[in-house]
C-alpha cells in the first residue's frame, strides 16, 4: 500500500471516530424521541393501538395525539433504522458509545415506557384477572378463564379472545401475581409495570455480566436488548410476563459461566438449573435450555438441580392449584393450537395460496422443531456453546409457532449477546425487522 | 463424570466442522430468503385488501349516502378468502349500532375506487348481524340469508 493510500485510509478513520460519537448520539436521540411519541400519543386516548385500561397515564395526556397506526408505525420503523445503526457503530468500536450513554439511554428508554400507558396488548390484564379469580373470589385460574369473574371490575379491560380461556402461565408466576390482586386494577397495574421494569433491568444486568464475564462488550451487549424496539415498545410497553421468565433464563445463564471448566461448581450448576426450572414455571418455554445444559456439562448437579426444583414446583403447584396448575403437557398443547396472522406459518401458508394454516401444518412444524433440536443437540454434544444452542432452540420455537407474538422473539436476544456464534444475532435481529416489515400494511394503504 | 470413557466427557473446544458450518449457514440463508419472500408477499396481500375495504367503504357511503365513520366490515359471512364483504353501518346518525343498520355485500372488481353492491338486509339497533336478527334481504347478497 502506497503512503498516499495510507493517509488517506487514515484520515477517513480519524473522520469516522470525529462523526461517530455525534451520529451515536443523533440516532440515541431519535430513539428516545420516537418511544415518547408512541407513549405521549398513546396516553392521550383510546386508539385501535391502546387496549381499554384504567387511566393510568393522564398526567402524560395533554401532550400528544391520539395514536393512529401511521404515528405508530412510522416511530416503530425510525426505532429500528436507529438502533440498527445505533449497534451497527457500538458493535464497531467500544469508543463511540460510552458505558454511562448506553446505561442512561436505555434506563430512559425504559422509564419512558413505564410511566405510559398500557402498549399493544391486553394481556396484562388477564395476568391481574388470574390473580384476582384466585385471591378475590377464590376461582381456580387452571380451570376456568377470566368470565368466571365477569362482575370484578378487571374483566372488562380482558382481551374479548381470553375471556374464557384459563390460565397457561406458570404455577410459580400465578403465586407472584397473587400479592397484587388486593391492591385494585390500578394497583395492580402498576405493580405488573414495575415487575416487568425491575425484571428487565435485572435482565440487562445479567446480559451485561455474562458478556463481560466470556470476553464481549458488555455496553454493545446490553444497547442490543435494551435499546430494542421490540423489547421496549412491545415487551416493556405490554408489561409481559416474558421479562421476569428471561430474568431467570439470564440468572442461569450466569450462574453456568461462573462455573466453567476448569473449575466446575456443582452447586452453581445445580442453582443454575433450578433456576431454568423457575423460569419454566413462570412460561414454559424457558425450558428448552435445559437439555443444552445437561448435554453440555455432562454432570449429576444441573440433572440433580432440575429435578430438585420440578419436585419442589410440582407440590407447591399442585397443594394451590390442584393437578391443573401442573399440567403443562395440555396447557402446552392448546396453545399450539392457536394461530395468529403475524406468525411465519401463516405468511408460508399464503404463500403456498392456502388460506390459512391446516392442522397438518401444526404436525409439520412440530416435526420441523424435533429436527433442529435434536441437530442442536448433537452439536451441544460435539462441544458447540449450549448458551448459543438454547437462543437457536428459542428462536426455533417462535419461528416454527403458529402463534407468534412481538415479544416472543425476544427470547433469544439477551443469548445472542453472549455468544460467539453472530449468525444467532443477525438470525434474531433479522427475523425480527421481518416481523416488523409485516406489520406496516396499514401505513401503505391506510383503511378509513 | 470422571468415570465415564474420556470419549464422553465434555469438550472444552467443539470439533472442527467448516463443512458442517458452510452446510448450516447455507440452510439459514435458505431459511431466511424464504421467510422474507412469505413476509413480503403476505405484506402485498395485506396492502391489497386494504385497498378494496377502501373500495367497500366509499362504495357503502355512496350507496347509502351517509358518510359515516363507523361502518363495520366483516369477511367471514360470505365466505372467508372470497374477497366478498359485508359492511353494515347506521341508517341514520348515531352511535355505532344504535340505529337500525343497514348491511350491504359487496364483491366484484375495483372500479373508479369502487366495488358492486350485490344486495344486502337489515338489522335491528344494537343487534349483531347473525340470521335471526336480518331481515327486509334484497338481491343476491341477501337470499336465504332472512329467518323464513
Amino acid at each position: 500500500m502506497s503512503v498516499a493510500a495510507q493517509s488517506e485510509r487514515g484520515l477517513a478513520g480519524v473522520r469516522s471516530e470525529r462523526w461517530a460519537p455525534a451520529l451515536a448520539t443523533a440516532l440515541a436521540l431519535l430513539l428516545v424521541l420516537a418511544a415518547a411519541e408512541i407513549v405521549l400519543d398513546g396516553a392521550a386516548g383510546r386508539s385501535a393501538l391502546i387496549p381499554k385500561s384504567p387511566d393510568i397515564s393522564a398526567w402524560l395526556s395533554g401532550s400528544g395525539e391520539r395514536l393512529g397506526f401511521r404515528v405508530f408505525l412510522i416511530a416503530l420503523l425510525v426505532s429500528t433504522g436507529a438502533y440498527g445503526g445505533l449497534i451497527a457503530l457500538a458493535r464497531r468500536s467500544r469508543a463511540v458509545v460510552s458505558t454511562r450513554s448506553a446505561i442512561v439511554l436505555v434506563a430512559a428508554l425504559q422509564l419512558i415506557v413505564f410511566a405510559g400507558p398500557i402498549l399493544l396488548s391486553t394481556d396484562v390484564f388477564s395476568y391481574i384477572a388470574y390473580a384476582r379469580m384466585g385471591v378475590e373470589h377464590g376461582i381456580n385460574p387452571y380451570l376456568h378463564g377470566p368470565a368466571a369473574i365477569a362482575a370484578d371490575p378487571v374483566f372488562k379491560y380482558v382481551g374479548e379472545d381470553w375471556i374464557h380461556v384459563a390460565t397457561a402461565y406458570g404455577p410459580l408466576y400465578t403465586l407472584l401475581s397473587y400479592p397484587l390482586a388486593p391492591l385494585g386494577v390500578v394497583g395492580a397495574l402498576w405493580g405488573m409495570k414495575l415487575e416487568a421494569l425491575l425484571a428487565s433491568a435485572g435482565t440487562l444486568a445479567l446480559t451485561w455480566r455474562c458478556a463481560r464475564a466470556r470476553g464481549f462488550d458488555p455496553v454493545a451487549a446490553i444497547l442490543v436488548v435494551g435499546a430494542n424496539p421490540l423489547y421496549v415498545i412491545y415487551g416493556l410497553g405490554g408489561a409481559h410476563n416474558d421479562l421476569i421468565m428471561m430474568l431467570a433464563m439470564m440468572g442461569a445463564v450466569s450462574l453456568m459461566i461462573a462455573s466453567r471448566p476448569p473449575a466446575p461448581s456443582g452447586r452453581r450448576e445445580a442453582s443454575a438449573a433450578a433456576l431454568v426450572v423457575a423460569g419454566a414455571l413462570i412460561k414454559v418455554t424457558v425450558a428448552a435450555l435445559l437439555p443444552f445444559m445437561i448435554v453440555s456439562r455432562r454432570r449429576l448437579a444441573p440433572i440433580l438441580g432440575a429435578l430438585a426444583a420440578s419436585a419442589v414446583g410440582a407440590v407447591i403447584g399442585y397443594a394451590v392449584f390442584g393437578i391443573h396448575g401442573i399440567d403443562v403437557i395440555a396447557a402446552l398443547n392448546r396453545d399450539a393450537a392457536f394461530v395468529s396472522t403475524d406468525s411465519f406459518a401463516t405468511e408460508i401458508a399464503h404463500l403456498l395460496g392456502k388460506p390459512g394454516v391446516f392442522p397438518v401444518d401444526h404436525d409439520l412444524l412440530k416435526a420441523a422443531l424435533v429436527v433442529i433440536v435434536a441437530h442442536l443437540l448433537w452439536r451441544t454434544w460435539r462441544g458447540y456453546d449450549w448458551v448459543a444452542a438454547s437462543g437457536w432452540a428459542l428462536l426455533a420455537i417462535s419461528v416454527t409457532s403458529t402463534w407468534l407474538l412481538a415479544w416472543y422473539i425476544l427470547w433469544p436476544l439477551p443469548l445472542a449477546v453472549v455468544t460467539r456464534d453472530r449468525r444467532l444475532l443477525l438470525a434474531t435481529l433479522a427475523v425480527q425487522v421481518l416481523f416488523i416489515l409485516h406489520q406496516i400494511s396499514p401505513l401503505l394503504a391506510p383503511v378509513k | 463424570m470422571s468415570w465415564a470413557p474420556a470419549s464422553l466427557h465434555p469438550r472444552a473446544v467443539e470439533l472442527p466442522g467448516r463443512r458442517l458450518w458452510l452446510i448450516e449457514t447455507s440452510v439459514l440463508v435458505l431459511v431466511g430468503a424464504v421467510l422474507a419472500i412469505a413476509t413480503v408477499n403476505d405484506l402485498g396481500r395485506e396492502t391489497d385488501i386494504n385497498h378494496r375495504l377502501v373500495a367497500d367503504l366509499r362504495t357503502w357511503r355512496q350507496y347509502t349516502h351517509h358518510n359515516y365513520q363507523n361502518v363495520s366490515i366483516d369477511q367471514e359471512t360470505l365466505g372467508l378468502g372470497s374477497e366478498r364483504e359485508v359492511l353494515c353501518g347506521n341508517t341514520s346518525a348515531g352511535p355505532p349500532g344504535a340505529k337500525t343498520q343497514i348491511c350491504l355485500g359487496i364483491w366484484g372488481p375495483v372500479a373508479n375506487g369502487m366495488r358492486t353492491v350485490h344486495g344486502g338486509w337489515y338489522l335491528p339497533p344494537y343487534r349483531p348481524d347473525i340470521p335471526a336478527n336480518r331481515y327486509g334481504c334484497f338481491g343476491a347478497a341477501g337470499r336465504g340469508r332472512c329467518p323464513r
